[in-house]
């Protein structure tokens, strides 16, 4: 009697169990455990197969994922049949209409038309994935990341006809630039373009190639290349359509490259205002001492203005440093055309005779020093894009 | 003869109907019960009060930026939204029927939808159509298209949360993303890789635009990504290039106020908080409150997560990380352990270690993972020497999905192109 009591638990107590065999292989990863339980009649079955999948895809195997993601979709329909309904997996109730798969069966399908995009009918670029996949990250870890670069577009050459490769040639300009090889960048991405198959992937590169540009200070080749970009031009071997270019990212990129221009013509300014403040500074001193030797002999002791300062510049490069590295670098820049100004006002200050013209003169054109040094450090690295943004907006809570 | 005078009356009343429809622009906002649903859709000041869709077909009434939202229950409703061409169209509505990819002539229910507008910089005007559909199925796959008259567009198809009580075996997938930000070639990449991997919901952590009020950025934004949000509902936060503007809260039907709430979706309980408010204060009071109060009420949740735009946690050199979002949601997130911590903000990917009091500890079971994937166009950030709590950051433009299961829950990450982030991934067991 009390055996007759229990047998209806036995459904429930089965279902627990797969469930908790699903957990189980799941958190452990175990693609085998996962296929077994694939090929028994558990309402889990399906998703073990879904679960093999993703877990052969990750390590690559993309044969063995292609298959797994078969079975689901094979076992999933038949769960359904079994149960007289459409509705087994991820949860779907019914599905009427032209497929009537589940929602499990469709994403399967959809994983299944992704891995043959990427991976080939057959998985034959999965190698190729693995080495990518496994180079990428070297590109910002810690260490010299040109070895890895070198990899990455070994791989690309070799492997013309991977799916992937444009955007590869992507990721290895991004690579080059961030070393500081412009031109390297550049030349990868012309390749890309050469290479891109997917439209969206064409116009991706040549975007790029305008961004590269931009950032490498070449505005008038930026120029012309935003311009073909919005006239939508025909691909350099004249293959593939294209995407057109949205207007809103073409006036992305054109405030981009308006911004670069504005903050070059204030650049060459600030150098030019620096120049003109040395060479001036330098005609007074000669003047004042008398002699270019005397001169030079007022540079070189420090006058009492750089002993007073250099403390203070030591102090602010000291906390700069421990902050945000961009804001650290523009306080050394700052900090040390500080103490120049202040070296070369003492020395001058020193070796004239000083009215309260001369003074008041004599402070403008340190402020006027100070302020395009300033302009210079904050200028590089993109600091002053950050600060204009704090400014318009507020500081980060 | 004596029903002249009654036909003329007739004839009057009718020819007046037609001309009844109030066409006047008040942005004093308003709500709307929607019939059948059991909710209202509240509109801002900026915007005009919602209205039933009306009767005026303008110049060119071809839908286009059609997208999806949630209001209420994602099991059984969803919301199309819309706009036209020619933005003076009144009249709308969605017709629909149950099944994946249907022609057009086999949607047989249509559904009268609503419309407001709202205004522009420049004094332009936008019209926003929603339709809403609610007592559908749980787990079920409709398809639908929008419009009037004879300007319908193409037939998407959509497909509604689990009921995981019935089919506790159910898969609910996130797509999860930040920071397009004028990248739209980046944005469609990134768009059509999320797609790919057929999602259930789009969670997108902010800064969809530049400029919150440029509307021209706001289009761009949903037509790189059509698509994808025509099959599948998107949340948003408010970035702080949102800006909270009515262009924003306007074209995304979300649930509650938009800016800080809570929805279930299968197995997880997520909290969206608004971390640029308009009222600082907010940081510290409302939003706290409201999400501790959320959890508090959702306590059977297997998988607790929240979004928000700022990030909590981050090497970025451009933000880094934020001690007063730290101080005043990290105990919220401590008390109801949650699970994962959406942010944007700094342009690149990163995840922590789990954390808890702020420390690492051991394992995801102890604490909470906060991850940062604020690249999915915008101009990529650098990162500083990655601090003790930093489990990987890379400055790449990138996607995640996020898959939750009754017993297990998983993110895994991905650049533009599909190549893999393996130190990306996520994966958690409900003990």
């Amino acid at each position: 009697m009390a055996l007759a009591a229990l047998v209806p638990l036995v459904p429930s107590i089965a279902r627990a169990d797969d469930a908790a065999d699903f957990r189980d292989a799941s958190t452990r990863r175990d693609i085998d455990a996962l296929e077994r339980i694939g090929a028994t009649s558990s309402m889990w079955a399906d998703d073990a197969w879904v679960e093999a999948a993703r877990i052969a895809e990750a390590n690559a195997d993309y044969a063995r994922a292609r298959r797994d993601l078969e079975k689901a979709i094979e076992t999933s329909r038949a769960l359904a049949r079994a149960r007289g309904n459409a509705s087994i997996g991820s949860g779907a109730t019914s599905t009427t209409g032209a497929s009537g798969d589940s929602i499990l069966v469709q994403r399967a399908q959809a994983d299944l038309a992704r891995l043959s995009r990427v991976a080939g009918q057959s998985g034959e670029w999965g190698a190729v994935i693995a080495e990518e996949e496994r180079l990428l990250p070297a590109l910002q870890s810690p260490g010299d990341p040109r070895a890895a670069l070198d990899a990455l577009g070994k791989l690309a050459r070799e492997h013309p006809g991977y799916p992937r490769n444009a955007m590869l040639m992507v990721q290895i300009a991004a690579g080059w630039e961030r070393e500081g090889d412009a031109d390297r960048a550049l030349a990868w991405l012309a390749d890309a373009d050469r290479a891109a198959i997917d439209p969206l992937d064409r116009l991706r590169v040549r975007a790029d190639r305008v961004r590269v540009l931009i950032r490498a200070g070449r505005i008038s080749q930026a120029e012309a290349e935003l311009a073909a970009l919005a006239a939508n031009s025909a691909g350099a071997n004249g293959a593939g359509a294209n995407v057109a270019a949205s207007p809103g990212l073409i006036a992305n990129l054109r405030a981009a490259l308006e911004r670069a221009k504005l903050r070059r013509d204030i650049r060459w300014a600030m150098w030019a205002l620096l120049a003109l403040l040395a060479i001036a500074a330098t005609v007074l001193l000669r003047r004042g001492a008398g002699s270019w030797r005397a001169a030079g002999r007022r540079l070189v002791r420090p006058p009492v203005e750089a002993i007073f300062f250099v403390p203070i510049a030591g102090v602010l490069i000291a906390v700069a440093s421990t902050g945000n590295p961009l804001v650290g670098r523009a306080v050394w820049g700052i900090a040390i055309a500080g103490v120049v100004t202040s070296w070369v006002t003492g020395a001058l200050l020193a070796a004239t005779r000083v009215t309260l013209k001369r003074a008041v003169a004599h402070a403008l054109c340190a402020m006027l020093a100070v302020g395009a040094a300033t302009y210079v450090a904050v200028d590089r690295g993109h600091l002053v894009d950050f600060l204009v943004e704090t400014w318009r907006e507020g500081p980060d809570r | 003869m004596r029903a002249l005078p009654l036909l003329s009356l007739l004839l009057l009343v009718s020819a007046c109907d037609d001309d009844e429809e109030d066409t006047t622009f008040t942005d004093t906002g308003g709500t709307l019960e929607i019939d059948g649903c059991g909710y209202s859709i509240t509109t801002r000041i900026g915007a005009e009060p919602p209205k039933v869709s009306g009767k005026i077909i303008g110049m060119d009434p071809t839908p286009r930026l059609v997208h999806l939202g949630i209001v209420g229950d994602p099991k059984t409703s969803i919301v199309a939204q819309w706009r036209t061409m020619d933005d003076t169209t009144t009249a709308g509505s969605i017709r629909w029927a149950q099944g994946a990819n249907l022609p057009a002539a086999q949607l047989t229910n249509e559904t009268k939808g609503v419309r407001f507008r709202y205004e522009g910089t420049g004094s332009a005007m936008y019209m926003v159509h929603q339709a809403h559909l609610c007592s559908l199925e749980a787990g079920t796959t409709y398809s639908y298209q929008v419009g009037t008259g004879d300007s319908w567009s193409p037939v998407y198809t959509f497909h509604t949360a689990p009921d995981v009580t019935a089919h506790p075996d159910a898969e609910t997938v996130f797509g999860y993303v930040g920071d397009s930000r004028g990248g739209y070639d980046v944005w469609a990449q990134l768009a059509t890789q999320i797609q790919q991997r057929m999602p259930d919901l789009v969670l997108f952590s902010g800064d969809a635009t530049t400029i919150g009020l440029a509307q021209p950025e706001w289009e761009e934004f949903q037509a790189a990504a059509e698509p994808l949000f025509a099959s599948t509902p998107v949340v948003l936060t408010n970035g702080n290039h949102e800006a909270n503007a009515i262009n924003f809260y306007s074209q995304f039907a979300m649930p509650g106020d938009q800016e800080n709430f809570g929805f279930t979706y299968g197995f997880s309980r997520i909290f969206v908080g608004n971390d640029s408010p308009d009222n600082p204060s907010d940081i510290t009071g409302v939003i706290p409150q409201a999400m501790d109060a959320d959890f508090a009420a959702h306590t059977d949740a297997r998988w607790r997560m929240m979004m928000h735009h700022r990030c909590q946690w981050s090497s970025g050199t451009r933000h880094g990380s934020d001690p007063a979002l730290q101080a005043a949601f990290g105990p919220i997130v401590d008390k109801h352990k949650l699970d994962l911590v959406l942010n944007g903000h700094e342009h690149m990917f990163e995840m922590t270690k789990p954390l808890f009091g702020g420390q690492v500890v051991t394992s995801n079971q102890q604490g909470t993972v906060y991850v940062v994937a604020g690249g999915a166009g915008a101009e990529l950030y650098g990162f500083g020497t990655p601090a003790v709590w930093s489990q990987y950051v890379e400055s790449v433009h990138t996607a995640a999905v996020i898959r939750a299961r009754k017993d297990t829950l998983t993110m895994e990450t991905f650049r533009a192109d599909g190549t893999a982030v393996p130190s990306g991934a996520y994966s958690k067991t409900h003990l």
